[in-house]
């Protein structure tokens, strides 16, 4: 999977828009949007979202994550803890990088949160290595890990599942006929 | 006609339509035409973009999309001439006009139909009223010839000679006044149209209909703050003018910056900051180093004299005075000592207020997004005329447009140093030449005017085969020469500049420019002046650019259209 497939999947995400036109109720094949009213806040897909910021035609008001004091605390939670803490939103980094490239000036201290959300996503990738580093390592049979979002995941399938690959490759040259390590396929 | 609600009367009326929008070829034009863009782009408008170089350029542009478009909006281009009968449309198709060339064409300002003036009318226009210029003849004959008939109607036959003399004598009494009323309105058109000169930016009129719909943004600012520099870097407005619409810009960034004073909820760094400067006057100098601005802005140059050696000795004298070390002064800018750098504005006024160079600095605004880019708005004019008249490479004029265009969105730095790179070229040559017409007295006076013709030969000649280009190098010489001459008479006088244009054809690009004064309203009258002298010389000449004082032609006729302007002017 591309990068760009995940953001294009986070895209469907609801986020929260101030209009400034008039617009009766959308019937699209995903789902009705709302009647847009000037000045009365409404729930739509990020996608719609920049598109209608683009043309200058609403506001963006951040998600209720997207907090410095929230995040921090996130961030101290994923430091202390061993195993993965639940991400702010299942698509936390793609959605911090859309709003924030297109519509930075609608949400305050814009900075401080591109920092925060890189730390805690950095702390959780360097989890992530440290897992998989100990999987192979010990040559487990199967593991669980709770709490990815689709983009972690993404980011160590490519390279998770190649390298199982050769292991196998390896192991069953050495010992020809040997089921051990029975890895799945994907 | 002129438009009064520019909201109404054109945006509502474009918005569900097709568009073709004919931009001229100069920096003001290319800003407007970015806030159009960008203001269609909200609206999903669909357009079609047409650069053009010169009325044949308009026609052929024209005949091209006659077909599929009715409505055209001109940006600097086609307000003073009479385009109805220049480009013979039909009735259907309607003009929208924004143009800083003035005098408007009469027909223009009076045709109710197809024209409409995206203009201020109390821009200083000066326009005649209709009774001047236009009358209706035939209902002067009509009735006249009725009064005749009825004269004749109501008395016998008898005395119809003497009615007869009677309606002699009154229609020759009317003729004599037809006569004297065109006499009067030859005149009064003359006079309007005698001299050339530019009004409000194109680009302030756009983003005032971006203000108006409240679709105003920040980059639209920043375009109409360029496009209104454009016109000072080029001379083409008067001071007063230009520090008038500073004032107003300055109420339309104030409003922007409003949200910037909030601490807590400060915009992020990457958000576009528009600031008030009271700035220097060397051009580029945070792009390259302080030594190379100050030899090259053509403000310092012709006060220290910098082609003679003893303006370079008050040159060293000058940065002394101030205590900058060479060695900072020569490296780049942004490399130089913060201590130096933190106090230089006021420096270098003050040391400057000592060699009689009272009006260094100068009212402008800068921008400033990202941690590196920092730009000041005349850095933006001349990197987008280096590109818009790039002679480097053998491109069309149409790529250079797309190009120019494409450096003013912010995305595009890396093009946008590029132009500065050689726009700094290009001032460098510009003081070369500057320096060598004036040593080896290459500017000779005519009499009514002052004349100097560039020779094939003479190095980055090929840059000043461009308008701009070729103008921006006369109004530095002009200055020069004021500086340099003690004939006091010389100092009054216009320039005439001439340099090969195309050298298989044959032709050479002809500038004129008004005198240099402080007071100068920057009337032009060589327009007028050059079609005569063709006129009655019939030399080969080609009046393609939307300004009138610019024009092409063949070297051979060089000299005769010389002696005829002679003859004409004095």
């Amino acid at each position: 999977m591309d990068p760009s497939e995940v953001e294009f999947l986070a895209e469907k995400e609801l986020v929260k828009i101030i209009p400034n036109f008039n617009l009766d109720k959308l019937y699209l094949i995903g789902g009705d949007l709302g009647p847009f009213n000037p000045g009365l806040p409404l729930d739509v897909p990020v996608w719609l979202a920049l598109n209608l910021k683009q043309r200058q035609k609403c506001r963006v008001v951040p998600p209720d994550w997207m907090d410095v004091e929230k995040l921090e605390e996130m961030r101290e939670l994923e430091r202390k803890a061993a195993a993965f803490t639940p991400a702010p939103s299942p698509y936390y980094m793609e959605l911090t990088k859309l709003l924030l490239n297109h519509a930075s000036d609608n949400i305050p201290k814009a900075d401080e949160i591109r920092t925060l959300v890189k730390d805690i996503w950095d702390t959780r990738i360097a989890k992530l290595r440290l897992s998989a580093d100990s999987f192979i390592s010990q040559q487990e049979a199967h593991a669980k890990l709770d709490n990815l979002t689709l983009m972690e995941i993404n980011t160590i399938r490519g390279f998770l599942l190649d390298s199982l690959n050769c292991l196998y490759k390896l192991r069953s040259n050495l010992q020809s006929g040997s089921s051990k390590g029975r890895l799945a396929d994907f | 006609m002129f438009v009064t609600d520019i909201r109404k009367e054109f945006y509502e009326v474009v918005a569900n339509q097709r568009v073709a929008l004919l931009v001229a070829s100069d920096i003001d034009a290319l800003c407007a035409c970015k806030i159009l863009q960008a203001l269609f782009h909200c609206d999903q408008v669909q357009y079609t973009l047409v650069p053009v170089a010169g009325w044949q350029d308009l026609g052929t542009a024209f005949l091209e999309h006659k077909d599929q478009f009715k409505y055209f909006v001109l940006i600097n281009c086609g307000a003073n001439v009479d385009l109805l009968e220049m480009l013979q449309p039909d009735e259907d198709s309607i003009f929208f006009i924004c143009d800083t060339h003035r005098p408007v064409d009469v027909v223009n300002v009076y045709n109710e139909t197809q024209i409409k003036l995206l203009i201020k009318q109390d821009d200083d226009l000066g326009v005649p009223s209709y009774d001047e210029i236009f009358r209706d003849d035939e209902e002067e004959e009509e009735g006249g010839d009725s009064g005749n008939e009825s004269e004749q109607s109501s008395e016998p036959s008898g005395k119809r000679r003497r009615f007869d003399e009677g309606a002699v004598e009154r229609r020759i009494e009317r003729q004599r006044e037809k006569r004297e009323w065109e006499a009067r309105r030859r005149e009064i058109l003359f006079d309007y149209e005698q001299y050339e000169y530019h009004g409000t930016s194109a680009a302030m009129m756009f983003f005032e209909l971006a203000w108006v719909s409240t679709k105003d943004t920040k980059d639209m600012l920043w375009w109409a703050v360029i496009g209104l520099t454009d016109q000072w870097v080029h001379d083409k407005v008067t001071h007063m003018k230009y520090v008038t619409d500073i004032a107003t810009m300055q109420r339309h960034v104030s409003r922007h910056n409003h949200r910037n004073e909030d601490e807590d909820n400060s915009l992020s760094i990457d958000c576009m900051r528009i600031s008030f400067e009271y700035d220097l006057r060397l051009t580029l100098y945070q792009h390259w180093s302080l030594y190379e601005s100050i030899r090259n802005s053509c403000y310092t140059s012709c006060h220290f004299k910098l082609w003679t050696l003893n303006g370079q000795k008050k040159l060293q004298e000058f940065l002394a005075d101030m205590g900058l070390p060479l060695k900072q002064v020569r490296q780049k800018f942004t490399s130089m000592d913060m201590s130096i750098k933190e106090n230089l504005r006021e420096a270098i006024e003050e040391s400057s207020n000592k060699y009689g160079m009272k009006d260094i600095r100068i009212q402008t605004f800068g921008v400033h997004f990202g941690f590196k880019n920092r730009f000041l708005a005349s850095d933006m004019v001349h990197a987008t005329t280096a590109l818009l008249e790039n002679t480097e490479k053998d491109e069309n004029e149409t790529d250079n447009f797309i190009k120019a265009l494409e450096s003013l969105s912010r995305s595009n730095l890396e093009r946008l140093h590029s132009g500065m790179d050689l726009a700094k070229k290009k001032l460098m040559a510009i003081q070369q030449t500057v320096a060598s017409c004036i040593c080896t007295n290459l500017i000779l006076s005519q009499g009514p005017f002052l004349y100097c013709y560039l020779m094939e030969g003479t190095p980055d000649v090929k840059l000043f085969s461009k308008p701009m280009a070729l103008t921006l190098l006369s109004k530095y010489l002009l200055k020069a020469f004021i500086q340099s001459t003690r004939n006091k008479r010389c100092r009054l006088l216009p320039l005439i500049m001439a340099a090969p244009k195309d050298v298989e054809k044959g032709t050479v690009l002809v500038v004129g420019i008004p005198p240099e004064s402080e007071t100068s309203d920057k009337k032009n009258f060589f327009g007028r002046a050059f079609e005569k002298a063709a006129e009655s010389t019939s030399s080969r000449t080609l009046h393609d650019h939307f300004d009138t004082s610019i024009i092409e032609l063949k070297t051979e006729d060089r000299s005769k259209f010389l002696d005829a302007l002679i003859t004409l002017l004095s």
